[in-house]
């Protein structure tokens, strides 16, 4: 814990410093006497610039205590992996149109949660995204996006 | 009665609406009960589907589900010892032990009874304590709004359960990113780095998408406790007579301590189980059996958390200060429906207040009658493939990013705060802070700044009124008990290591 306790201290100090960088550049508009759009924001900084300075002092003075146990490695992996499938899922998105893109990522997905029947991750992937499809597009009006598919679904 | 009671009467006991609240009790039981899904999650996904509803259908559709979720945790917990909110780890205690003994029928019986009866209690608190709150608050002042606002973010003190300091800062993390987009005041931009889409500031929809779901699914990847075998043969479910009689004493208890506590900001459901199930084991003349299977176990902490649920709406509906991470998203939720919760709400839309309220009732009557009639059903989704189930969330969250604005850049902003939210998981901060702040931060500033502007810079405008000087007060006091608490907790951490090492 002491070493997390370090490191996020040393990222909130860099984030607030960044912050207090960018609210030095705010325009200041205001009435005399009266607090204008940076005001807030300088608050703020000064707050974080505090608490993670005592943070950084606590996880120094910190004994070593007791690192908490680490997820299993495969489990570790397949989280990677999810966050990687959903990453290029929301790349394509756009391009290719929600049935298009949905449907690989509902396999993928399946698969990492332990489906890995085949025919199972192929109808579950097909017949969710269908359904989805059809619920947001057609029952709640959400414009999702038909990319490639322009035209030829509704 | 007044014409704003029967409105919201006649609002609340519309068919569609009545539909709404029991479908919304439905899909809460089940989320309730699914481990690895919270109520804050299943609500989070089901806000889309409100986006096109009237208000008063979407808010009963979220009430029916945030009820529904309070009792349905504690269908997982009696059968998989295995709390599917944490509202409901107190209820595995004894609820697990007697299904085990294969009772878990009657567990579950009594654990419906017993949510029933504190959900009604806390409608009643809810019924006659909100309007007369609501009244009192109308006249308050900028200042005391500060001061209020600012009690409401000291809440966040409670909320940091590990370290006060990183909760804190968790806190101030939110009130940051509420400062992108346009000022509140002047309407100058504020850190949109020329981005127009910035412009309007990060909705904290998107924020709470991935800061609660998505953290969550990656967490469930590693998680096997799906595979356990469930009991899903259940014998009879309605509470006998004489169990009836033996929890009347733990539900009062139960019920009267739920309702104080959600009351206060903070406290929520887990605080409030725990409590009572102590307090009526140390009533109980059959104490050495709590733990063991007592019935008064599983009925003090179900009737405790069900109870917590209106008393929570009390401070978000008439102060506009969230309790729990769920009120926060409902207070969220009413806003996307244009209605600010706070103590204008009961003058100028008193209809859709009591609306709201007497959807609390029927959620509760439905939540009794559907968790009764569908439990053994209910109980078979339990075993729903987390395979199907986890991918269908994922995709939700991306959908009800997209349909916020039909914008891929909230669907990135809710990417970028879903690694947010496992970069503090990692680092061991709590979310909830965050949460809280994205919710205050604006009234907050606006508040703060408005009443600097009318006094023309003098801060001793926040001492001059004996309400904002009562909030600070409070306020103080809020994080001086945050203080002691962790040095308490410290102090007992470092004699457990000392008597490890010894």
């Amino acid at each position: 814990m002491r070493h997390r306790n370090i490191i996020a201290a040393l990222v909130l100090l860099a984030l607030g410093v960044g912050y207090g960088i960018f609210t030095s550049q705010l325009p200041v508009r205001s009435l005399p006497d009266t607090p204008g759009p940076p005001f807030f924001p300088w608050i703020n900084t000064i707050v974080i610039l505090a608490l993670s300075a005592t943070l950084l002092i606590q996880g120094l003075m910190q004994g070593q205590a007791d690192e908490p146990v680490p997820p299993p490695a495969a489990g570790r992996q397949r989280a990677i992996w999810a966050l990687g499938v959903f990453v290029v899922y929301l790349a394509i998105l756009p391009g290719f149109g929600f049935i298009l893109a949905t449907a690989p990522f509902f396999a993928a997905l399946m698969v990492l949660f332990g489906e890995v029947r085949p025919l199972r991750v192929a109808a579950g992937a097909i017949i969710a995204t269908g359904l989805l499809y059809l619920l947001f597009r057609h029952g709640f009006s959400v414009f999702l996006p038909t990319g490639l598919l322009k035209g030829i679904v509704p | 009665m007044s014409p704003d009671v029967l409105a919201g009467i006649a609002q609340a006991s519309g068919f569609l609406v009545l539909l709404t609240t029991a479908v919304g009790v439905f899909i809460g039981l089940t989320v309730g009960m699914i481990p690895g899904m919270t109520i804050s999650t299943g609500i989070i996904i089901l806000l889309p589907v409100t986006f096109v509803l009237p208000a008063d259908i979407s808010i009963a559709l979220l009430l029916g589900l945030y009820v529904g979720g309070m009792t349905g945790g504690s269908f997982s917990a009696v059968l998989l010892n295995i709390p599917g909110t944490p509202s409901a780890s107190a209820t595995a205690l004894d609820g697990y032990p007697m299904s085990k003994r294969g009772e878990a029928g009657r567990a579950l019986g009594i654990a419906i009874t017993s949510s029933f009866i504190g959900g009604m209690v806390s409608f009643l608190c809810l019924l006659f304590i909100a309007p007369l709150l609501a009244d009192v608050a109308l006249s308050f002042r900028t200042e005391d709004m500060f001061a209020l606002v600012f009690f409401g973010i000291t809440i966040i003190c409670s909320f940091a359960a590990q370290s006060l300091v990183k909760g804190l800062l968790s806190g101030a993390i939110g009130l940051a990113i509420v400062t992108v987009g346009l000022d509140p005041v002047m309407g100058s931009q504020r850190f949109t780095f020329g981005q127009v889409n910035l412009m309007g500031g990060i909705h904290f929809l998107t924020a709470m998408i991935g800061l609660f779901a998505i953290p969550q699914l990656v967490s469930n990847l590693a998680d096997t406790t799906s595979a356990r075998r469930i009991q899903t043969k259940l014998k009879s479910v309605l509470p006998r007579l004489a169990d009836l009689r033996a929890i009347r004493m733990p539900v009062t208890i139960g019920s009267l301590i739920g309702a104080f506590l959600g009351i206060l900001p903070g406290a929520g459901g887990p605080i409030a189980a725990f409590i009572s199930y102590d307090y009526v084991r140390r009533l109980s003349k059959r104490g050495e059996d709590f733990g063991k299977g007592a019935i008064e176990g599983v009925a003090a902490p179900e009737s405790a958390n069900n109870a917590v649920t209106g008393g929570a709406l009390i401070p978000m509906m008439t102060l506009g200060i969230p309790g729990d991470p769920v009120t926060a998203i409902l207070i969220g939720a009413l806003i996307i429906h244009g209605l600010a919760p706070g103590p204008l709400m009961f003058t100028e839309r008193g209809d859709f207040a009591f609306g709201l309220i007497f959807s609390f009732f029927w959620a509760n009557i439905f939540n009794f009658i559907i968790a009764l009639t569908a439990l053994r059903l209910l109980v078979k989704l339990l075993a729903t493939p987390r395979a199907l189930l986890m991918p269908t969330v994922a995709v939700l969250c991306v959908i009800g990013s997209f349909a916020l604005r039909n914008n891929f850049f909230d669907v990135y902003m809710m990417l970028f705060f879903g690694l947010v939210g496992l970069a503090m998981r990692w680092l061991d901060m709590p979310v909830v802070p965050l949460l809280l702040a994205l919710v205050l931060g604006v009234p907050l500033e606006e508040n703060l700044r408005v009443a600097l502007t009318s006094s023309q810079g003098d801060i001793s405008i926040f001492f001059s009124s004996p309400i904002s000087v009562a909030f600070l007060s409070l306020s103080a006091l809020s994080i001086i008990w945050a203080l002691r608490s962790a040095r308490r907790r410290r102090k007992s951490a470092q004699s457990f290591t000392k008597e490890n090492s010894s």
